[in-house]
């Protein structure tokens, strides 16, 4: 008889086995004993009043150090054993001379942490984070919590990110937030440009969040959703369909294949919002929110997704196979609540495109003054 | 008269008949107990060379659980240095009912929950503990690079775990101390701490699977445990 384990059961009895043998690390045990006897002796024991006054200086010495919140910084991380913890009371840190590594906690209040003339970021209250990697691109590694940092613009590009999980948020001089949960990060930028993209291979799908945009995407950065004025970044090797949804008056679908991709980025910015006479005494009256509301964006994603996937199924070219595809799916929707352009990365089958394009023209989403702009994911199978 | 004190297994009061072929380790540990529990008491008397035994003795110890409860190697100094110090202020109170290491134990799990918990408060700096940083790593042959990361990130789980979980899966996992002598480390209950293992060992399978900053930790370890045996035989 046999009684079977997991893999990842093994795996864990694999690593606490492993943590078991690893050696204790050898402490300056002189220093630690001077410290709890100064100038022990036989006598010592003599007098244990004397004694305990004697180990309340070291004490009280350690909190006056807590006190006066001393940083310690570690350039070079000694043989042995190094005291390099540090309680900061306030002020910004010098992010410059931290060790690369060094983990940073925020107490209660937020922590500053400045690169001068290169970027500045705010760790929030019980986030914690380091610094990765430094020189010219500067990364830093938040591991929960959020942070926002303000990187000053550059000629050269990315050299601020944030990584969280498998996702790298790389910054073109701009003002952001990052934001770790249990399974998202979630990204709002307030100035400039972001772009989203797997930390480990830079691939795409990628996303470049601009100015009031926001998004939330998986812990592995492969896909999210975003929300303003974003777009989705295509490389040479997963080229996209841009296509461009004229208004209910236009129309033949067949013009819609006259809008090609652009070289290289989608503009899915969100049209202005049209002034519209006819309303405008009721918009004097009620005024229409900025964006639609979530419940209803989501109600209009799910028919889009749901055309889509007809489309898919009806269209695709290849009877008596299964077919999937995986697809980014930007919508930029007008004010009016009508859909303006619509681009898939990578393209989809023209025939799928065109169908799609034909059933996003009769979709609604709710009136809004702004219009919204978003992404999403897309497994299709037939 | 007094009762005589319970050190450990071995009770000065119920000593059995020694056989001869037992003698000798016998007498090396009653020997030991006995030394250990002539120390205290001088320590409770106040004789600071008695408390620099006890502290030789037992500071490895101490080190070595003070680690595994915080995964802070930086904390480590001032962590042993309260532990000690608690020691001193305390050890009248010890009256021989438990073992001094069980004792010891204890006082090291509160000084670093204490730690913890006023951590949380203020903001810290705490120096790179993955491999993956500084130099070092890469004098190291492969293979302990690579376990040195996997113990790393281990610990980085064992740090997500509550308070009250971490402590008893550290005990009794990396320690090996039981159950019961987690029991009486953690003053709660031996179902208690039965429960918290359970709990505290499949929050961190399910970290070890979530986790996608720890992937390729799990990736690894499943491929190297994949090619050995995931069984483990019992008698038929």
């Amino acid at each position: 008889m046999s009684t079977e384990r997991r893999p990842d059961q093994a795996a864990l009895d694999r690593v606490i086995f492993e943590a078991r043998e690893q050696p204790t690390p050898e402490l300056d045990w002189d220093r630690i004993e001077a410290r709890l006897l100064r100038e022990p002796g036989p006598e010592a024991g003599s007098n244990a009043a004397r004694f305990v006054a004697r180990l309340r200086v070291p004490a009280i010495a350690l909190v006056a150090a807590a006190a006066v919140a001393l940083v310690f910084t570690k350039q070079h991380p000694p043989a042995a054993t190094h005291k390099a913890v540090a309680r900061l009371a306030s002020g910004p840190l010098k992010g410059d001379q931290l060790a690369l590594g060094t983990r940073i906690t925020a107490g209660a209040q937020n922590l500053v942490v400045d690169h001068p003339g290169r970027a500045r970021w705010t760790l929030e209250p019980h986030s914690t984070a380091f610094v990765s990697s430094s020189g010219v691109f500067l990364t830093v590694r938040l591991e929960s919590g959020a942070l926002s940092a303000t990187v000053v613009p550059s000629t050269k590009p990315e050299t601020f990110a944030v990584e969280s999980g498998g996702t790298r948020v790389a910054v073109h001089g701009t003002a952001f937030r990052v934001e770790r949960t249990s399974d998202r990060v979630l990204v709002q930028v307030s100035e400039g440009t972001v772009a989203v993209e797997p930390a480990q291979t830079h691939s795409n799908p990628a996303f470049l969040l601009r100015r009031d945009s926001r998004g939330t995407f998986a812990l592995d950065g492969r896909n999210g959703t975003v929300e303003g004025n974003a777009s989705v970044v295509v490389g040479a090797a997963n080229p996209q369909s841009h296509r461009e949804i004229a208004a209910r008056t236009s129309a033949q679908p067949a013009a819609a294949h006259k809008a090609q991709a652009p070289a290289q980025v989608a503009s899915v910015a969100p049209a202005p919002a049209e002034p519209d006479p006819a309303n405008a005494a009721i918009a004097d009256a009620e005024p229409l929110p900025l964006q639609p509301s979530i419940s209803d964006i989501e109600s209009g994603v799910s028919s889009a997704v749901d055309l889509l996937t007809g489309c898919f199924r009806n269209k695709t070219s290849s009877p008596g196979n299964r077919v999937s595809a995986s697809t980014g799916m930007a919508l930029s929707v007008s004010g009016e609540g009508s859909v303006q352009s619509v681009t898939f990365s990578p393209p989809l089958e023209p025939a799928v495109e065109d169908c799609a394009v034909i059933g996003l023209r009769q979709l609604m989403f709710a009136k809004s003054a702004e219009g919204v702009t978003f992404t999403r994911m897309l497994e299709l199978t037939r | 008269m007094v009762a005589a004190p319970y050190i450990g297994r071995v009770s000065l009061a119920t000593i059995p008949a020694i056989d001869s072929r037992q003698a000798r380790p016998v007498a090396a540990k009653l020997c030991a107990v006995t030394e250990l529990m002539e120390l205290i008491e001088r320590c409770k008397a106040g004789d600071g060379m008695a408390f620099r035994e006890v502290f030789r003795n037992h500071r490895a110890d101490v080190a070595r659980l003070v680690v595994r409860m915080t995964s802070r190697p930086s904390d480590l100094e001032d962590t042993v240095q309260e532990v000690f110090l608690q020691v001193y202020r305390s050890i009248k109170d010890f009256r021989g009912q438990s073992r001094f290491s069980t004792w010891l134990y204890r006082v090291t799990v509160n000084v670093v929950l204490m730690q913890r918990r006023a951590a949380r408060s203020r903001p810290v700096l705490q120096e790179a503990t993955d491999e993956s940083f500084g130099s070092d790593s890469r004098d190291l042959p492969d293979d302990q690079v690579a376990r040195s990361r996997r113990v790393a990130a281990f610990y980085r789980l064992l740090d997500r775990l509550s308070d009250k979980k971490r402590a008893v899966f550290v005990l009794h996992e990396l320690e090996g101390m039981s159950p019961s002598e987690v029991a009486k480390v953690v003053n709660a209950p031996v179902l208690t701490v039965r429960t918290r293992l359970f709990y505290a060992r499949r929050e961190l399978l399910e970290m070890l699977r979530e986790e996608p900053a720890l992937a390729f930790v799990a990736r690894e370890l499943l491929s190297e445990t994949s090619a050995e045996p995931l069984t483990e035989s019992e008698p038929t």
